[in-house]
């Protein structure tokens, strides 16, 4: 393995694994109070108390499009940090944790469809499947 | 540090200008204070220069136009004689002191010299020539001064500068009186060593620090809910006096922590002198350029507020003292017109009392004109032909963004926020802006502010099934609903309190959640015109809680004012009625807007 390879945390959101480099990813939980936000947008699942600071739980699913999911055993919480935010992500599930080299990160293909195409920073190949590398920056731009 | 020693000059020069000023040697003029705050700015560049490793700009201009401006300022000696008998006052005129100044830059020592004449010294031959020519072979004499006496009696005082870096004294027999006079600046550093306030044993803490503990202290509030909700739930299993024992801990507790919280709540509250004295500079710049003469006065300066709340009503503050000088005070012409006293005043006022800091900014100008803010509101069709003419609606119109009642902004206002963020200001941070004004005589606008933040007492009350926390401070009443008896009014609701309809907004309706059926809560909010009551399904409780801010961009919504825990881990939002307010004005409006 090479030197500069980063750690990078794995999770599932409907049928695709998506990668975030483990630094980010201040924590993994279970997914329980989620209080609703009103009048947040609506990928704003609501907001978390996580060490006396409210973090917004967003539901990546809706994020990118997708059909929101009842949240099951595997649903997990993926709390990353942002500059000084916090924002917590709900994946699917969340398990394992790899490591990939710079070299074998690809930009991601410009035909790269759909709207997780804008929150791709880039694409890696593994043994088996290929994994999204996810930009954190766009996914918790409240702009965007 | 060669390149200092222009800085160090003009220190100096300052401080003997202002230890002159404290002994009442001269009076602070204009002219002074423009001197001092141009050094005062100087020594900043000089020290920022070296701060970057550059040298510091020239002194010599400045050192040229303080000494210009400070002696002009100084050369109005106080107006009353000095007292007869004082032949040993130790403060030199301020000719005097030039001179001595001049000596003490040189290094040179200055003696001061009385002497008073008597018959039989004069029969001895001793009489003021001659100790002039004694003086005059031990060193120069810089300056001389007859000094009256009391019975017609005449006594000299001489300035002697004796060589440079020497001890030797001048002689003092035949009655001479020697005294070594130091440089300016030796007394003051000794007096201040001697007042008590030079060791009042402060400590500048980073006020991060003091939010660290302050968020400890809020940490502690929650694990004591937690241990009385945990109390509650086996209370009924404990035997009664073990019961009793650990009810009395909790309450125990719960004493020790107010009292922790208020001893944190006092490191950080500091006296709001240090805003009023920028208030001050404010209108000296303002009145400078406009010409009016007002005089600022401010009571209550050791008021403490939080240091938060400081920082945050400096730019308001500012803006209404400004309002105060360019809209407020008339020219001294237009003053003398109106038969008032040619220098108009502009009073701060500070002072807390239970749990709420006031601030008040009172001039006694022109007033508003009213007629003139209801006829452009009118105009632009922000009212009602028929809306009424109280200080409520007027303040309402003068908040409203981009409203104004000067078509060309002057300086004073041109600039910084306005009034809608004032009060937008104001409420954030939990207050109320109020306004008061006669015409003709002046306006007053007071700013109420709770004195604490971070920790709050809420309602708890349920929407749509939902728990929110509400500030109790900010609900006047709340009162039980009858859905019957609600009157609808196109797309606004009303219902009757007290004899009056008060407009109705159901939260549900703001939230965009589906509306329960039956018997309700109506929260008072607001007074009089201003009062709203806010729809909810039920109270629940009052409760004590820490504060958490809605700091995410994603999470901060109009409406919601910040979220804490009660202890079941899950956030409870706190609603933010001014924000709600604006929320269901502009739903009102534009019914699709919120629910996008």
């Amino acid at each position: 393995m090479a030197a500069d390879a980063t750690t990078y945390v794995l999770f599932e959101l409907a049928g695709t694994a998506y990668a975030i480099p483990s630094s980010d990813v201040q924590r993994m939980e279970m997914v329980e109070e989620i209080t609703p936000v009103p009048n947040a947008p609506a990928y704003v699942e609501g907001g978390v108390i996580t060490r006396g600071k409210v973090v917004p739980a967003v539901n990546l699913r809706m994020r990118f499009g997708f059909e929101r999911a009842e949240f099951t055993l595997a649903t997990r919480l993926i709390v990353v940090a942002q500059g000084s935010r916090l924002v917590g992500l709900i994946v699917d599930s969340a398990r394992e944790f790899v490591k990939i080299s710079a070299e074998a990160i690809q930009p991601p293909p410009e035909a790269l469809a759909g709207t997780s195409g804008r929150y791709v920073r880039g694409v890696a190949s593994a043994t088996d499947r290929l994994i999204l590398i996810l930009d954190v920056a766009g996914v918790v731009d409240a702009a965007a | 540090m060669v390149g200092l020693r222009g800085a160090e000059q003009v220190a100096h020069r300052l401080e003997a200008y202002l230890s002159g000023v404290r002994k009442g040697n001269h009076e602070l003029t204009p002219a002074g204070i423009d001197s001092l705050l141009e050094g005062v700015a100087y020594l900043r560049s000089a020290t920022d220069a070296v701060r970057g490793n550059a040298y510091p700009p020239d002194a010599s201009p400045v050192l040229t136009s303080l000494n210009a401006g400070l002696s002009t300022a100084a050369g109005s000696p106080s107006t009353s004689p000095p007292p007869a008998a004082e032949i040993a006052r130790p403060n030199p005129t301020d000719k005097a002191k030039a001179a001595i100044e001049a000596a003490h830059a040189n290094g040179r020592p200055i003696w001061r010299v009385e002497f008073v004449p008597s018959k039989e010294l004069a029969e001895r031959g001793v009489n003021v020539t001659t100790v002039r020519a004694r003086l005059s072979q031990f060193g120069d004499i810089v300056h001389a001064e007859p000094m009256p006496l009391g019975a017609g009696g005449i006594a000299f005082r001489f300035y002697v500068a004796g060589q440079p870096e020497s001890e030797k004294e001048p002689p003092a027999e035949d009655g001479l009186k020697v005294e070594l006079v130091l440089p300016e600046a030796e007394p003051a550093r000794e007096q201040a060593v001697a007042s008590p306030r030079a060791f009042s044993n402060v400590v500048r803490v980073d006020l991060a620090r003091l939010d660290d503990l302050m968020r400890m202290v809020g940490d502690l509030v929650l694990s004591r809910a937690k241990l009385e909700n945990g109390l509650a739930r086996v209370a009924d299993r404990l035997p009664t006096s073990e019961r009793r024992r650990l009810e009395e801990v909790v309450h125990g507790f719960d004493r020790q922590l107010r009292d922790l919280r208020e001893a944190v709540m006092r490191t950080r509250m500091v006296a709001v002198r240090e805003l009023f004295a920028r208030m001050r500079l404010v209108v000296r710049d303002l009145t400078r350029d406009s010409g009016k003469a007002i005089d600022l006065v401010t009571v209550g300066d050791e008021t403490e507020i939080d240091k938060y709340l400081v920082e945050r009503m400096a730019e308001p503050l500012l803006h209404l003292v400004r309002n105060a000088v360019s809209h407020g005070i008339e020219t001294s012409a237009e003053r003398a017109t109106a038969g008032k006293q040619p220098r108009g005043r502009i009073e701060l006022r500070a002072s807390a009392a239970a749990g709420i800091v006031s601030l008040e900014i009172k001039d006694d100008g022109q007033g508003i004109a009213a007629e003139a803010v209801l006829a452009k509101a009118r105009q632009q069709g922000l009212i009602t032909e028929s809306a009424g003419l109280d200080a409520g609606t007027v303040l309402d119109l003068l908040c409203t963004p981009g409203f104004s009642t000067r078509d060309e902004a002057d300086r004073g206002s041109e600039r910084g926020v306005g009034m809608d963020s004032v009060r937008r200001t104001v409420e954030d941070l939990g207050g109320r802006l109020a306004l008061d004004y006669r015409a003709g005589e002046g306006t007053r606008f007071v700013v109420q502010l709770p004195l604490t933040l971070v920790i709050a007492d809420v309602l708890t009350v349920q929407v749509a099934g939902q728990t929110f926390a509400i500030a109790q401070s900010a609900v006047r009443e709340v009162i039980p609903v009858d859905p019957a008896t609600v009157t609808r009014l196109e797309n606004n609701e009303l219902i009757r309190h007290q004899g009056k309809a008060l407009p109705l907004v159901q939260l549900c309706d703001v939230f965009g959640s589906p509306r329960p059926s039956g018997a309700f809560v109506a929260l008072v909010v607001g007074e009089g015109p201003a009062a709203v009551a806010f729809g909810a399904d039920r109270a629940l409780g009052l409760r004590e809680v820490v504060v958490r801010p809605l700091s995410d961009p994603l999470v901060q919504v109009p409406g919601l004012g910040g979220a804490t825990e009660m202890g079941e881990g899950r956030p409870i939002l706190i609603l933010d009625p001014s924000g709600l307010l604006r929320l269901s004005r502009r739903r009102v409006l534009q019914p699709s807007a919120v629910r996008g």
